[in-house]
């Protein structure tokens, strides 16, 4: 009745000249986009910083959301501007109350299109990169995850050509070839955990009773952050883990490494005495490849008695990775850790495989550990408390040690190279 | 003087009030019988999320007997058949109702309940005999899944029942708030809802081998 | 109560007067009389008054505001700097969880099913909804499930699984204490009254809008809550049967989420998100209406495109089921469904842009007056608009499986419930609260109110982004410097600003509760018409009367009571004054309906909710108590079916001739 639906009234003309200027600010906005990207990429970032791909995998990613993040950027500029515009524009200066206009289907039908084409063309490219990171047909070497609360295990299943003929059981750090097309093979024993190393790839939810692939690949060699992204529990927040990557030839020496025999620590040292403290206590439940009791027969671990996961990290060769606890501690003193962490790519696989030695040993956290884990550690191993577990541990126990026996397991843990 | 709102007693009696509504109604529908549709429309989800629970754990057994172990077909096929003809003498009992006919109405009320009841008995009986078959609630995934998918429409079947002699009893003392034969129609409703609900849940159930 | 005299005509009617007829109930209902308070806290006990229950739902909603506003500052005063030692790991996890549990289901759902009751049959010009005692009890089992909920805090710890509540981290197991035991059936009963208020809007709208009111006439807000209860509808029995799942694994040993059992983990996870995506909008599409009302008022303009907005909302609401696996990208469905689901989401991202084109629009070329209220809802277009545009980032899959689980995710959603949801719902204080309370809001308390919120809002959540992108993940209790990085992304320094931020936040909702409370004490009443507005709601008194309108108005326009105050000069095409908000009124007055039937208070609906929580509390700890509260249940049914919605005359006591009679007090 007293509306009109017309297309001449002169909001239609204000309107495209401000779309002209909208044209004009989004092209500021693309610059400043432009410039915050720069500045994020120059500064030191975190070291879980998503935006800084390492690897192919992170690589397409990237490439695929850094003109998202421009459109989008630039599209939010126009809409605050065209809306800082109206509110400058057409606040009540004392103006009669306008025509009651009730809208103009065709500018209508072209402001939906448009954002539909350029979603249209996201689409198009977000298919191919989402098919692409889910191929597992060209994989070069496979290692299994298994996530529990609240570490990693890595499980190196047996493959001749990487000169892996027994299979490696290792946790908290993950170690790779650099250019190799990695594929995780993950699981979980309890709860869902995610892995996630932001420089390589995406994440991908570790699920019990499912097995999910993660592709994985460094371009250069380097240890490379990652954090458990789907919570997990009391400590998820201590849930953290590295993907270190070597070169091949280093990759090779650490594999031999891993598979080399237990050494025992000579007679009547420290270590020998820890030795002896670990398989009283520790063996229970912590695997060492190697290790026999002194009646000459194999310690065979059996978490599964005392673990509600049914598993505890595997600790043969401890002191070639450099983190412990689900890699919430490191095994390295600071100095020592920056001087791995920092090293340039040529340098990183000789400081990486030198592995911890008592000079660099990062000796508080691991005595506090030793001395009473859940203290340094949020987990449900209280004892008293364990009634739904039918009396399991979920994370390691204060096992009441005294100081004499630290100072041992401490000894006999540097011998595990 | 100014008499604002003042609140009167005046004789105006319910059911007066509820046909005078019933003739107000943007859809021409009743409030109650709309309320019921939708509610009905809301149960399809609450039955579709446990059948599909359901159809997805039926073939896990951990332990414990197998759904083909278990399932008595022509004991079902004969329960699920007094219950397909509760409908009938629901859709009775709403005829009798919109003739006013007080005791067909009540006659056909009771007459499905029975029927109703009947199934229930059925039920428990499977149940109890599954259970002595080693099937618990707590056996395996499809013991779980079968138990809390059928036990949930066993109790619609006897909040239905509930309301049926409800109905009959509140009916005789001529109690019945709102206009009569529009209670049976909903109550109808529902009752014609769980039926249909138990066909779709027999034949995925009990006719669909795993 | 029962019937409502028209009140003498050519006379303003303030406010209900209570009448306070000394009448005694005659009948009695199960073991019950008829309550027949008009006056005091009985009088809301009892009520079945969509507008007391509007308001009783606001404040328990208020409330819960509070609470969970609370839980997010001691967040962020933990994560203010590294290993924090604010909270242990234990009380953290379970502070998030409710933090967002609180929000979800105690602050924003009320809120709008508040706003929404009281001001939904107002604007279709109803007396009530279709059954004013399911909503009580709606009412009633939203505040016994908020209090089942948070009882754990005071029995053992609260729930501490986060609000998706990811099986099996929620099995007895690996969640010992009783926390997720009260947050099932919490949410089960308060589901409950999702269900029930959904059925009655649903119905409400359907079958009672005044004559000449068609669906494209109905004002938008009052289309988006109905999309909203069609979600509602749909949604609840989904997440319902969740819950059920869940309390029968916990509470009874069945296997649902057992894993060792050969349950898949993923199921709980599509039950959750099919209800969980849904509820987004359920969470955001009232505060959509309620500045579609906004906008228009304060723009002197009608809302522009009024049926590309009401239709992109169905739209939203529509493709809203399509979209739930978008919140498992990384969770190993596969690529064909991530491809789906990924095309899906940005999809839905279409007729969310058509709205704020449209908000946008709607203040083109009109006169714009910044009240709070419009403020407000300004702030809503800005902050929603950049919370979108963060949704479509991870709306490419690939991408999303880089911020999922990270602040960027955290940011986001703020940006859509804070900036979206919350800026809406102030919004529709400062625009509404005249009308509910007869005295408007103090503007310029309301305008250091918004300003702090925006300050603090963008403080706060702005930050998150940088800080997901720089992959910190949510839900650590505690964040490590090893892991923050140096220079200007630095962690330490936005977790810092953001922990700054939610302080300006608190002190800005602060202002908004002294502004109540300043408001309260002011004696100054609100005009009639305070803000010129369009729609049916302000066509009769502030706060209305019980039956709300003396003649129900038939409806030509959308925005009917503008047209009626205003014409259209035929040559300017300007808008000019024909008749004042009172003259309106009075034109209704005039035409006073005879007879006006109002439903009777009862005492049912509270009692049936009160059975609820004896119900969850037996399951959890003792099965007898449980059947206790379910003979109250039955008990409360047995007298509700047997008594009438609206009490007949037969219910009372004749009038005594000794001046008791009713209204002779008034006479």
């Amino acid at each position: 009745m007293n509306h009109r639906d017309s297309n001449e009234t002169p909001a239609g003309g204000r309107l495209s000249v401000a779309r002209v200027k909208a044209h004009r600010f989004g092209q500021r906005a693309l610059v400043a986009t432009g410039a915050i990207a720069l500045l994020g990429s120059c500064a030191t970032n975190a070291p879980q910083d998503t935006w800084q791909p390492k690897g192919p995998n992170a690589k397409m990613i990237d490439d695929l959301q850094q003109p998202v993040f421009a459109v989008a950027g630039i599209i939010g500029i126009i809409v605050s501007v065209a809306i800082a515009y109206v509110i400058w524009r057409y606040k009540d200066r004392g103006q009669p109350i306008p025509e009651q206009t009730h809208g103009k289907p065709a500018l209508e039908i072209t402001l939906t299109v448009i954002p539909a084409l350029i979603l249209a063309v996201v689409g198009v490219f977000t298919f191919r990169v989402i098919f692409d990171l889910a191929r597992t047909d060209d994989t070069q070497l496979v290692i299994n995850v298994t996530g529990q609360q609240w570490w990693w295990e890595y499980d190196y299943p047996v493959q001749n050509e990487w000169g892996i003929t027994q299979p490696i059981i290792s946790s908290g750090q993950l170690v790779m070839p650099a250019g190799t097309k990695v594929l995780l093979r993950e699981t979980s024993r309890d709860v869902i955990h995610s892995y996630w190393i932001p420089a390589l790839n995406g994440k991908r939810d570790a699920v019990p009773g499912r097995i999910h692939t993660l592709r994985l690949e460094a371009d250069e060699p380097g240890i490379y952050a990652g954090q458990c992204t789907e919570f997990c529990g009391l400590s998820h927040a201590n849930m953290r883990m590295e993907a270190v990557a070597l070169s091949k030839e280093d990759f090779a020496s650490w594999i031999a490494n891993q598979q080399a025999a237990y050494q025992t620590p000579a007679e009547g040292t420290l270590a020998k005495e820890g030795e002896a403290v670990f398989l009283n206590q520790c063996v229970r439940c912590h695997q060492v490849d190697g290790l026999k009791r002194p009646d000459g027969t194999l310690a065979i671990a059996a978490p599964d008695e005392n673990v509600w996961s049914g598993a505890a990290p595997n600790l043969t060769k401890l002191m070639t990775r450099n983190t412990f606890a689900g890699a919430m501690f490191d095994l390295l003193r600071d100095a020592c850790r920056d001087d791995v962490w920092k090293a340039d790519s040529a340098e990183f696989g000789a400081k990486y495989l030198a592995g911890v030695d008592e000079a660099c040993l990062n000796v508080n956290d691991l005595r506090a550990w030793l001395r009473n884990a859940p203290e340094v550690k949020p987990m449900y191993a209280n004892p008293a408390l364990l009634t739904e577990t039918n009396g399991k541990y979920r994370g390691m126990p204060n096992l009441g040690l005294s100081e004499s026996d630290i100072d041992k397991l401490v000894a006999y843990l540097l011998t595990l190279k | 003087m100014l008499r604002p709102a003042t609140v009167m007693r005046l004789g105006h009696h319910m059911a007066d009030t509820a046909t005078h509504e019933a003739h107000v109604t943007s859809t021409g529908l009743s409030n109650v019988k709309l309320g019921m549709w939708l509610f009905l429309g809301s149960e399809c989800l609450l039955f579709g999320g446990l059948i599909s629970t359901y159809m997805l754990y039926r073939g896990r057994v951990s332990n414990g007997p197998t759904p083909e172990q278990i399932y008595d077909i022509p004991f079902t096929s004969v329960s699920s058949f007094v219950l397909l003809m509760s409908s009938l003498t629901m859709v009775l009992a709403v005829a009798a109702a919109h003739k006013k006919d007080d005791r067909g109405t009540n006659l056909w009320l009771t007459v499905t309940a029975l029927l109703g009841a009947t199934f229930v008995g059925g039920q428990v009986y499977e149940f109890t005999a599954f259970y002595n078959e080693g099937l618990g609630f707590t056996t395996s995934l499809f013991g779980s899944s079968f138990y809390t998918l059928t036990g949930f429409h066993g109790v619609h079947v006897t909040v239905g029942i509930i309301m049926l002699i409800a109905l009959v009893a509140i009916n005789k003392r001529s109690r019945v708030p709102g206009s009569k034969s529009e209670t049976v129609e909903m109550i109808g409703l529902y009752w014609h809802f769980v039926d249909i609900v138990w066909i779709i849940i027999f034949t995925l159930v009990y006719l669909i081998p795993v | 109560m029962a019937i409502i005299e028209r009140p003498a005509p050519g006379t303003t009617v303030p406010a209900l007067t209570p009448a306070a007829p000394a009448i005694t109930p005659s009948r009695t209902y199960g073991a019950l009389r008829r309550p027949v308070a008009t006056t005091g806290w009985k009088s809301w006990l009892f009520t079945v008054d969509h507008k007391k229950l509007g308001l009783m739902y606001g404040a328990t909603a208020l409330f819960f505001f509070i609470v969970g506003g609370l839980e997010a500052v001691l967040i962020r005063l933990q994560l203010a700097a590294p290993d924090g030692k604010v909270l242990n790991a234990d009380l953290y996890n379970q502070m998030f969880t409710m933090h967002a549990t609180t929000m979800v289901f105690l602050f924003v759902m009320p809120m709008a099913a508040g706003f929404a009751n009281y001001f939904v049959p107002l604007q279709i010009g109803a007396r009530d909804v279709a059954f004013p005692r399911i909503n009580a009890f709606g009412f009633w089992c939203l505040l016994a499930g908020g209090i089942v909920v948070n009882l754990a805090w005071f029995l053992g710890g609260a729930a501490d699984g986060g609000w998706f509540m990811y099986a099996p981290n929620s099995g007895p197991v690996f969640s010992p204490s009783k926390g997720v035991d009260f947050w099932t059936l919490g949410l089960q009963i308060a589901g409950i009254a999702s269900l029930t208020g959904a059925i009655n809007l649903i119905v409400t709208v359907l079958n009672m809008r005044a004559p000449g009111m068609t669906l494209m006439k109905m004002p938008v807000f009052t289309w988006m809550i109905t999309v909203v209860q069609f979600l509602l509808l749909f949604a609840v029995p989904v997440i319902t049967v969740a819950l059920f799942l869940l309390t029968f694994q916990r509470s009874f040993g069945a296997q649902f989420f057992d894993v060792a059992a050969g349950a898949d983990p993923l199921l709980w996870q599509h039950l959750f998100w099919i209800f969980g995506h849904p509820e987004v909008y359920i969470l955001i599409l009232p505060s959509f209406g309620i500045i579609s009302e906004v906008l228009p008022v304060f723009s002197r303009k009608p809302l522009f495109g009024y049926p590309f907005v009401v239709f992109s909302g169905a739209a939203i609401g529509f493709v809203g089921w399509g979209v739930w696996a978008h919140h498992m990208f990384a969770s190993g469905l596969g690529p064909v469904s991530v491809a789906v689901f990924s095309l899906a989401t940005m999809a839905i991202a279409v007729p969310t842009g058509v709205k704020i084109i449209n908000w946008t629009l709607t203040m083109w070329g009109g006169k714009l007056v910044f009240t709070t209220a419009m403020k407000f809802a300004i702030g809503l277009v800005v902050l929603f608009t950049i919370g979108g545009l963060s949704g479509v980032t991870h709306s490419v899959a690939p991408s999303d499986t880089q911020q999922t689980d990270t602040y960027y995710i955290v940011a986001h959603f703020h940006y859509v419930l804070f900036g979206g949801a919350i800026f809406g719902i102030f919004s529709g204080f400062y625009y509404w609260w005249p009308k509910m309370f007869g005295k408007m809001l103090n503007e310029r308390l309301g305008s250091w109110n918004f300003w702090l919120m925006v300050i603090g809002m963008n403080m706060t959540f702005g930050p998150m982004h940088i800080l997901g992108l720089q992959g910190q993940p949510r839900r650590m209790y505690v964040w490590t410097e090893a892991r923050a990085g140096e220079g200007f992304f630095n962690l330490g320094f936005w977790n810092l600003i953001a922990s700054i931020g939610s302080l300006i936040l608190t002190v800005g909702i602060g202002l908004f509760l002294i502004n109540i409370v300043v408001t309260a004490r002011s004696k100054v009443r609100a005009p009639l018409d305070p803000w010129n507005a369009r729609s049916l709601e302000w066509m009769t008194s502030n706060p209305p009367k019980e039956h709300n309108f003396d003649s129900i108005p038939h409806v030509h326009h959308l925005d009917e009571f503008f047209h009626r105050k205003y014409e259209e000069d035929p040559t300017t095409h300007t808008m000019r004054e024909v008749a004042s908000a009172e003259d309106v009124l009075a034109e209704l007055e005039r035409n006073a309906d005879k007879h006006i039937h109002m439903p009777s208070p009862s005492y049912w609906p509270l009692v049936l909710a009160c059975g609820m929580p004896f119900v969850a509390l037996g399951i959890i700890y003792s099965i007898p108590v449980a059947i206790a509260g379910g003979l109250i249940m039955l008990y409360a049914l047995y007298g509700w079916a047997l008594e009438p919605a609206t009490a007949p005359e037969s219910d009372f006591d004749a009038p005594s001739s000794n001046g008791h009679a009713v209204g002779a007090s008034h006479g």
